[in-house]
């Protein structure tokens, strides 16, 4: 492969706290210089001039649906929606059919995603077998299939001992855990936020409580037990408060928000339409000012977007059947950027790059010579978010039709271009 | 574009509420011609047992002399894998021009609107609005008081589960009444508070001032899912009784939807009162409802 010269971006690189206009040579799939000007014979050139060039974008909050619902999606759709939105790698989620829970269903992931051939796609394995919340997963086998981290995501664990033990046995074993927080018997059949607007239309909601006691105890499993928890998806006021306060204690607790938590409100089922239903849901404009503040202050250490397509069926259907979740690699870039037009480049990018791959243990979240040349070209420039462009199978969005101010240009996955110039 | 529906009473403004409680009474002192709806045909869809409702509408449409069809609960091929969208698209081509729809799910009537080129009349959604109810809530006010404008109205109990609670709410705030809600803090959240809506804990406090009492059924599984401890627990505070009774002023009315639980929201002593107005609310429904048909198909005459 002929050397490739990114040239005249703004590179910027929390990890080596460059912030500047550099040229970016890419050799072997490696990053080889970043130097003010360079000059390389028989390289490709790619002008850069006037974008923002990062090291690649993590996702590690996605649902890819295979094996068992490729209906939704597929990994190798899922992966053509990710170097779509400008991520070089995702984390997917367990909650397949069957559910990851095996060292054979890891690597068979892992198969179709080299078969894919685009992004990175680090396997998270379940927690307990099945997703069942009663036996453990055998964590060992399944990192050593290539499993990165490990989690219930969908389904919270009901037992505290369940979560205590699986804490416990997995304490050496490298990988987060990462966990969905819902009380199941006070969210019961809430279909939305509880609040003034469930009320109004007479909806079944889940109150805030739902997550936030979770959160607390997930929190606390991790303290005790030692074991690195990822909170996932916060969407309430109190569990950024919860976080603080773990961290408070050193415990070793990170945590993510998803783009559609930072701007949108529980007023968006009006004509009882299932587009916005998501768990956890979401929540009062006040939760949503909440998250938006942590993330400026540094409570909230990622951007995940917790893709999770579905069919236009499956959507359409009441409130009470239609599943929850909708696609968001493709619109993530910008809807981040919406939500937080005044968050500064670098933070932007130790959210998206940086910070998800350290809390994952992957290589990437770098440009330093010698990395990965995993990297994300991305600009400040308007779009409209049209779903029927979407490569995600999912073509259900909240945001359809709404403009955003940012979005993904290029994505290199080991040096190798994989996306340019997406409509 | 779809046909004019009513979901719920915030479809329809206060000039359309009004005109339709009058129309409703003129339905009453002389029965219309029984051509409004001359070929007009008409869909009972109902997917929750309904005795008063069901029977209302159905003598409703045969006064405006629509045909009629019913479909019984369970015969339709919804669940059978068809959407929702299915059956509007195959109702539609069979000719049928309005549906009258009741669900356990709040929201079913508007997602069938959203594919029906026809009118949808909610007979009641889930736990969110039943408006044709409210309307002959509307119209026993306005018999009885000749307004609805400045009467102050409490509506007492399960108001958190009520579909009637709220498209009431709507209607009498929309004809300009003072809605006063009463009911223990599991059945009536705080988050129900909204502008113009007061909310209150204690039933006697608020009974000498009310013009309208509307009594709303407490069921039994309210106890299991642990939202009521007993319901004698609640007939301590909320059930209508003499004493209680003794407290409204003499002028005062008291409604309710039914059915009614003897004993557990009310005495038999409010059925012998003078206010006692059951029976004329299911009456007021039947015209009421003819005149939901006749404004939605043939819009406002002359």
């Amino acid at each position: 492969m002929k050397p490739l010269l990114i040239r005249g971006g703004r590179v910027v690189d929390p990890s080596q706290g460059i912030d500047a206009v550099r040229d970016l040579l890419v050799r072997d799939g490696i990053i080889a210089a970043l130097d003010e000007h360079q000059a390389v014979d028989g390289a490709d050139v790619f002008d850069a001039t006037g974008t923002i060039v990062a090291p690649g974008f993590i996702d590690m909050h996605v649902h890819l649906r295979e094996p068992g619902q490729t209906h939704k999606e597929t990994i190798a759709s899922g992966s053509a929606a990710a170097v779509a939105g400008g991520f070089t790698a995702v984390a997917c989620m367990p909650n397949t059919e069957p559910a990851l829970d095996s060292p054979a269903l890891i690597a068979e992931v892992l198969r179709l995603a080299h078969e894919a051939g685009l992004a990175r796609i680090y396997p998270v394995g379940a927690i307990t077998r099945g997703r069942q919340g009663k036996e453990l997963a055998p964590y060992w086998r399944l990192r050593d299939a290539g499993a990165v981290a490990f989690s219930d995501d969908g389904a919270t664990i009901a037992s505290a001992r369940v979560l205590r033990q699986a804490a416990l046995y997995a304490r050496d074993v490298p990988g987060v855990f990462i966990s969905h927080c819902e009380d199941d018997d006070l969210k019961a059949l809430g279909v939305m936020n509880e609040g003034v607007h469930s009320m109004q239309l007479g909806l079944a909601g889940s109150p805030g409580l739902a997550e936030d006691i979770v959160v607390a105890r997930d929190l606390l499993i991790a303290g005790e037990t030692g074991k690195p928890f990822h909170i996932a998806h916060l969407s309430t006021a109190m569990s950024i408060e919860l976080m603080k306060f773990a961290r408070a204690q050193g415990f070793a607790v990170t945590c993510e928000v998803t783009p559609h938590h930072l701007l949108l409100g529980d007023d968006r089922f009006e004509r009882f339409r299932a587009d916005a239903k998501v768990n956890p849901p979401l929540r009062a404009e006040l939760d949503a000012a909440a998250l938006r503040a942590a993330v400026r202050d540094g409570a909230i250490d990622a951007f995940a977007t917790d893709h999770a397509p579905h069919t236009r069926e499956e959507k359409a259907q009441l409130l009470s059947e239609a599943p929850t979740g909708f696609s968001g690699l493709e619109v993530a870039l910008g809807a981040y950027a919406r939500a937080l037009p005044d968050l500064p480049l670098a933070r932007f990018v130790e959210l998206l790059s940086c910070n998800p791959a350290r809390i994952l243990g992957v290589p990437g979240g770098s440009l330093r010579a010698g990395s990965p040349a995993d990297i994300t070209i991305f600009a400040d420039r308007e779009w409209t978010c049209d779903p029927s462009r979407f490569r995600s199978l999912g073509k259900n969005t909240p945001f359809a039709g709404v403009t955003f101010p940012r979005k993904a240009l290029a994505t290199l996955v080991g040096g190798r271009i994989v996306m340019q110039g997406a409509g | 574009m779809p046909e004019r529906s009513l979901l719920d009473l915030d479809d329809l403004s206060s000039d359309d509420i009004i005109y339709i409680l009058d129309r409703a009474t003129r339905f009453h002192v002389a029965p219309p011609e029984r051509n409004l709806l001359r070929d007009i045909c008409v869909v009972n869809l109902f997917f929750e047992a309904s005795t008063r409702t069901f029977t209302s509408f159905a003598i409703a449409e045969q006064r405006v002399g629509a045909d009629i069809v019913a479909l019984p609960p369970g015969s339709s091929s919804l669940g059978k894998g068809e959407t929702i969208a299915d059956t509007a698209i195959t109702l539609a081509a069979m000719g049928v021009r309005v549906i009258v729809t009741r669900h356990p799910e709040s929201g079913f009537p508007y997602r069938l609107a959203e594919s029906f080129d026809g009118h949808v009349i909610n007979a009641g959604d889930g736990r969110h609005a039943h408006p044709t109810q409210a309307l002959l809530d509307l119209l026993t006010l306005a018999t009885e008081f000749g307004r609805v404008a400045g009467l102050k109205v409490a509506l007492v109990g399960d108001i958190l589960h009520s579909r009637v609670a709220r498209s009431n709410v709507i209607g009498l705030r929309r004809l300009g009444a003072e809605v006063i809600l009463v009911g223990p803090q599991t059945l009536l959240p705080d988050a129900m508070a909204r502008e113009g809506v007061r909310i209150e804990r204690d039933l006697d406090a608020i009974l000498p001032e009310v013009d309208a009492l509307m009594l709303l059924r407490i069921q039994r599984e309210r106890i299991a899912s642990a939202v009521l401890p007993s319901l004698d627990d609640y007939a301590r505070n909320y059930r209508l009784d003499a004493p209680r009774l003794a407290k409204l002023q003499p002028h005062a009315i008291v409604m309710h939807p039914g059915p009614y639980n003897r004993g557990i929201e009310l005495t038999e002593e409010v059925f012998a009162s003078s206010g006692w107005r059951y029976v004329q609310q299911v009456s007021h429904g039947v015209y009421v409802r003819m005149a939901v048909l006749d404004f939605l198909v043939n819009g406002r005459s002359a």
